[in-house]
């Protein structure tokens, strides 16, 4: 596509998303787009940490909780104004990545994963614990935004220019030094090493920068939810991020953002697939992983090239025969 | 205090098994599966399946669940590792087998119910005998006889040296003639065995419930990075020092931080001696 192609599409696209609680039709669909961003907003983050740098963390949905229940504890026990509640859950957040990961992202691959997915246990336990603080099993109700943002349509576009601010950051990591950087140590940290990229210091701040958009995205999550119990941040909702990202393709940014719209709005389009539930994610991860292993992403370009062939230019060379007779007979009366 | 331990023992030899399951895979193919617990859930409910549902004798049940986790042993094989294995990347057996661990949970939740229902008595006994119950010494008998049965098998047998050979060296393995991508199928096949027979022994511990399979595979997980990867020996420590320590702190504490405790042993292990109590230290990152 050519740039200026690019950027209309891209104005459409963000003209339809930015009207859509105009012709959206229903409360329902506004939900799930705002839905879809608030897990953007995570899975954006995520995607610098397993996309880029190949870090294969399975529990997110920890820090998520975190953001979540620092939100809800901040805006709506101690009444502290949700705009600072937000930005400190991304703290907390950040925080807890920072400290997570300084031990777990020396660990190879699978420890790692097992790693983290033990960090989500671990929140799960302490979140239903401590009664005092989280209201145990039974849950905490949520305070909305305040003024402008109080309507379904104002908590959309909220959300929307969030997803929208991490989108920009991711690209911005993602298409300069430290995203090239963070490839290199996805593909061979050994090499990444050699050539100078601080390996274990681009992880580590990376898996901050996600712990940071988790806990936004918490905090989002918590508001849309309205309702949160320690039910509510199943390890099955990490997997979930784990597996949009997966799909979607490793290093891009707009496969996993695909993964993400198809794989939240298509359970709930098609009812048999809802209850299938993690059966029909589990089976779309294995048969990426089996025949795509670089991600949906990757099919598309290799249709889009099979539809449009890239354009032969011809070559033919014609013999300029008489300059040649000219430049023979000129050569032969010289000589 | 007495039962906090001996329950931390049980708990902990079911861990030992799952932590052997893991190294018997991990030694012909260097994949540490994350479908070795959902075997041992497979292994407890088809055993309660069998005895409750369609009423077969134990020997049968037994077999029964030993073959169930055998035919999942070898699906995982065939599904999620031979294929990736001949790719390049090396996390992708990871991610296959996290498929395949969730459709097999999510499969057994869908048809066996989401609640945890009892599982039958295998020998008859009063249920008061305290401490002697067999729900207790069971799994206990079973990790420690399958840790005997494989040293047995890795020293006496030509398999098990060809799986010796292999996790040495698999290709060096393969120019001395020896087949393996059937050996590898082989261990899988074991693996899914052994795993079954452990779920079925643990079956009245941990009642026949779906979600046992993550809890257990982190679990044998930590058994084996405390133990330290590809040591028998190291396993059963390892599950039995997760297993005493994590029911002593529920005896003191209070059973909500089990998780937390169970991590920070890994976790202090991982950072004092990276290869675990009984490993041995080979890394080469170039």
């Amino acid at each position: 596509m050519k740039p200026a192609g690019k950027t209309l599409a891209l104005l459409l696209v963000a003209a339809a998303l930015v009207t859509l609680p105009w012709w959206s039709g229903d409360q329902y669909k506004l939900h799930l787009a705002a839905l879809i961003c608030a897990y953007w907003v995570l899975i954006g983050g995520l995607n610098l940490v397993v996309g880029y740098s190949g870090q294969l963390s399975i529990g997110h949905v920890g820090l998520l909780s975190i953001g979540a229940y620092c939100f809800t504890i901040l805006a709506g026990t101690h009444g502290i104004h949700p705009g600072i509640a937000i930005v400190a859950a991304g703290g907390l957040c950040a925080l807890c990545g920072f400290l997570l990961g300084l031990p777990s992202l020396r660990l190879p691959g699978f420890y790692f994963a097992m790693a983290t997915l033990a960090f989500a246990l671990i929140v799960a336990e302490i979140t239903l614990a401590q009664t005092a603080l989280t209201g145990g099993g039974v849950g905490l109700a949520v305070p909305g935004f305040p003024e402008p943002f109080d309507t379904p349509a104002g908590t959309y576009w909220l959300i929307l220019a969030i997803a929208a601010l991490v989108t920009w950051l991711t690209w911005n990591v993602a298409r300069h030094t430290w995203g090239r950087g963070l490839v290199a140590v996805r593909d061979s940290a050994v090499t990444a090493q050699a050539v100078g990229v601080p390996v274990f210091r681009a992880k580590l701040t990376v898996f901050v920068f996600s712990g940071f958009t988790a806990g936004v995205a918490g905090a989002l999550f918590a508001v849309l939810q309205s309702y949160i119990t320690p039910d509510t941040f199943v390890f099955d909702l990490g997997l979930f991020f784990f597996v949009c990202i997966i799909i979607g393709g490793r290093g891009h940014i707009i496969g996993p953002m695909v993964g993400t719209i198809v794989l939240t709005a298509l359970p709930e389009m098609v009812a048999p697939l809802a209850k299938l539930g993690n059966f029909f994610y589990g089976l779309l991860l294995l048969a990426v992983v089996l025949l795509v292993p670089e991600g949906i992403g990757r099919v598309f370009e290799l249709l889009m090239q099979r539809l449009r062939p890239r354009r032969v230019e011809s070559h033919v060379v014609k013999p300029d025969l008489e300059r040649l007779a000219r430049a023979i007979a000129k050569g032969k009366a010289a000589g | 205090m007495l039962v906090a331990l001996i329950t931390g023992l049980a708990t902990g030899a079911l861990y030992a098994a799952a932590a052997l399951t893991y190294n018997v895979m991990f030694s012909t193919s260097k994949v540490l599966s994350v479908t070795t617990g959902h075997i041992s859930m497979l292994g407890g409910i088809f055993g309660a399946w069998f005895l409750s549902t369609l009423g077969w004798p134990i020997p049968f049940a037994l077999l029964g669940s030993m073959f169930v986790g055998a035919l999942f042993g070898l699906l995982t094989d065939f599904i999620a590792i031979r294929r990736v294995l001949a790719r390049s990347d090396e996390h992708l057996w990871l991610l296959s087998t996290l498929a395949l661990a969730t459709m097999v949970q999510q499969a057994a939740g869908l048809w066996w119910g989401t609640e945890p229902k009892p599982f039958p008595r295998l020998i008859p006994q009063d249920f008061s005998a305290g401490l002697g119950d067999q729900k207790y010494w069971l799994p206990i008998a079973i990790a420690i006889l399958l840790a005997v049965a494989l040293e047995l098998f890795y020293r006496r047998t030509l398999y098990g040296k060809l799986f010796v050979a292999m996790s040495e060296d698999a290709f060096a393995a393969r120019a001395r003639g020896i087949p393996t991508d059937r050996i590898r199928s082989m261990s899988y096949v074991i693996a899914g065995a052994m795993g079954g027979l452990a779920g079925f022994a643990a079956g009245q511990l941990t009642f026949a419930y779906f979600a046992l399979g993550l809890t257990l595979t982190l679990n044998g997980f930590i058994a084996l990075a405390v133990g330290g990867l590809g040591s028998n020996v190291g396993a059963l420590v390892g599950g039995a020092a997760l297993g005493i320590l994590s029911a002593v702190a529920t005896y003191f504490v209070g059973g909500e931080y089990q998780q937390t405790i169970s991590v920070g042993l890994l976790m202090i292990v991982l950072l004092v001696k990276p290869a675990g109590l009984f490993g041995s230290q080979s890394v080469r990152p170039v």
